[in-house]
């Protein structure tokens, strides 16, 4: 093994991976805000509503990420939509993980117990509040655990991102491995970047449901 | 229990409501008078918590009126064919008059026991958050729970939850309280302890509706007892006339006849 690759190749890689972090946590966000977004309004709008939502769910999940990656980077300026790589990369991580997070919050909506809610609307709370306060942090207990998983999966996904030439970690280490003929080492410390990000990930959901949960031990 | 005659608050006129092919209720007429304690009995399935829901428009009703204080619920008032139902906001006015107790207690398991009582106060009467704890631990000491206000709904006992959720609905000092069975999914060695405080509320001159199976309690705490039967009242009148030894309706009859088997009343 030539580790003195690694400090010729370093500080690129570590760039790499702080695009692809970068655009890992931006559209993890992203797509958790639109996706939460998206179901509350399913869950308070009407048919007409809801069926229009239900396209666009069906519609992102129905195509691959990668080929959303192309009709967003190479079809967007025929659109009048030019953006560049990154921020392209980003958008679409949004657009692509919206619907899965939206889903994941419209089955906490709907397993959410029916009495809570009208005690809160008996008492005049607003459904804004009644979400936030109520629905809201009880409906974590149920949905970190899915939400975690899906968020590990987009930190694999975003190798994806460099058929629009993000210059993320895979590409990166591409060219790291056609320069210097090496393989095993670049997509060693590949592995390595992914296997922390996906640990950092389920240590953070551990919080997150320690967190919600508090109220379930008895005091 | 001798009050003054006093003025209807709520007045409930023709009212009906169907789901789909099953008639709920049919033609409704009745009132609850200020600082009245009104019982609602009857057989399963009569109609009992769906007329006390349509109180506060849990169950939207239709035909008929339900008005507190002259003010019609859950309808714009005059809007006819078809009725056009009142904005979110105008609802929740109504609806933070009218304290509402229910069978599973309903407590929101997340917030101890006083951010339970305190939470409609900050959200709804928009009282700065001291403010709204001192008014919940002194709703907690009058249903006898001042050494619990930290405790979680997991770690009380059905009883004390359901005296939480009672303060809850007093917190907001309503003008009417309706319970729907408060004690039906309690134990029995922890009935009383509810019951006691709805005494005590009903002794303060607080108006109540209250959907129940406590014979007792309607026989000694109620000012009328309303009996319903598939959807329609029979009757509403002072209990002695209910649980006297022969009421005069048949059905009334055969209902409190289970009863005396078991010698509850």
């Amino acid at each position: 093994m030539e580790l003195d690759l690694f400090v010729r190749y370093g500080p690129a890689l570590l760039h790499g991976f702080g695009v692809t972090v970068l655009c890992w946590i931006a559209g993890s966000i992203g797509g958790l805000v639109l996706g939460f977004a998206i179901a509350c309004l399913y869950h308070w709008s009407g048919k007409w509503m809801r069926w229009a939502l239900q396209v666009y769910i069906d519609a992102v999940r129905g195509s691959p990420f990668m080929i959303q990656l192309f009709i967003l980077y190479y079809g967007g300026p025929y659109f009048g939509l030019t953006l560049d790589p990154v921020p392209a990369g980003i958008l679409g991580f949004i657009v692509y993980g919206s619907p899965y997070f939206a889903e994941i919050f419209r089955s906490g909506f709907q397993s959410f117990p029916k009495g809570q809610l009208e005690a809160a609307r008996s008492v005049g709370i607003n459904e804004w509040a009644i979400t936030r306060r109520i629905v809201l942090p009880q409906m974590l207990v149920s949905i970190t655990a899915p939400l975690t998983n899906f968020i590990i999966i987009l930190t694999k996904e975003t190798a994806i991102l460099s058929v629009v030439t993000v210059p993320e970690l895979l590409s990166e280490t591409q060219t790291m491995a056609a320069e210097t003929f090496t393989y095993v080492e670049p997509f060693l410390a590949l592995s390595l970047f992914y296997w922390f990000m996906v640990e950092f990930t389920s240590w953070l959901g551990k919080r997150v449901e320690a967190r919600v949960t508090r109220h379930l031990k008895r005091a | 229990m001798a009050k003054a005659k006093a003025d209807a608050i709520i007045t409930i006129e023709g009212l009906g409501k169907r789901y789909g092919d099953f008639q709920a209720l049919t033609d409704i007429t009745m009132e609850v008078r200020r600082s009245e304690v009104v019982c609602v009995i009857g057989p399963s399935g009569s109609g009992k918590s769906t007329l006390l829901r349509c109180l506060n428009f849990l169950e939207v009703y239709d035909p008929g009126e339900v008005r507190m204080d002259g003010e019609l619920i859950g309808w714009e008032e005059g809007s006819a064919n078809p009725r056009k139902p009142l904005s979110g906001a105008k609802l929740r006015d109504q609806r933070k008059n009218i304290g509402m107790v229910f069978q599973q207690f309903n407590l929101w398991p997340h917030f101890s026991a006083l951010q339970n009582v305190a939470e409609a106060l900050i959200q709804v009467k928009k009282l700065p958050v001291k403010e709204a704890h001192a008014l919940a631990r002194a709703a907690l000491e009058k249903v006898n729970l001042g050494d619990r206000t930290d405790s979680y709904p997991s770690g009380l006992s059905g009883g004390q939850q359901q005296r939480v959720a009672i303060a809850r609905a007093i917190a907001m000092e309503p003008r009417v309280m309706l319970f729907d069975e408060p004690t039906s999914a309690l134990d029995p060695e922890l009935v009383g302890e509810v019951l006691n405080v709805m005494k005590e509320l009903a002794s303060e001159g607080m108006t109540m509706v209250v959907v129940t199976h406590e014979m007792g309690f309607a026989a000694h705490v109620a000012d009328r007892v309303a009996f319903l039967d598939e959807g329609r009242l029979v009757c509403c009148v002072p209990p002695k006339e209910i649980f006297a030894r022969e009421p005069a309706d048949s059905r009334v009859r055969a209902f409190l006849q289970t009863y005396r088997e078991r010698n509850v009343v």
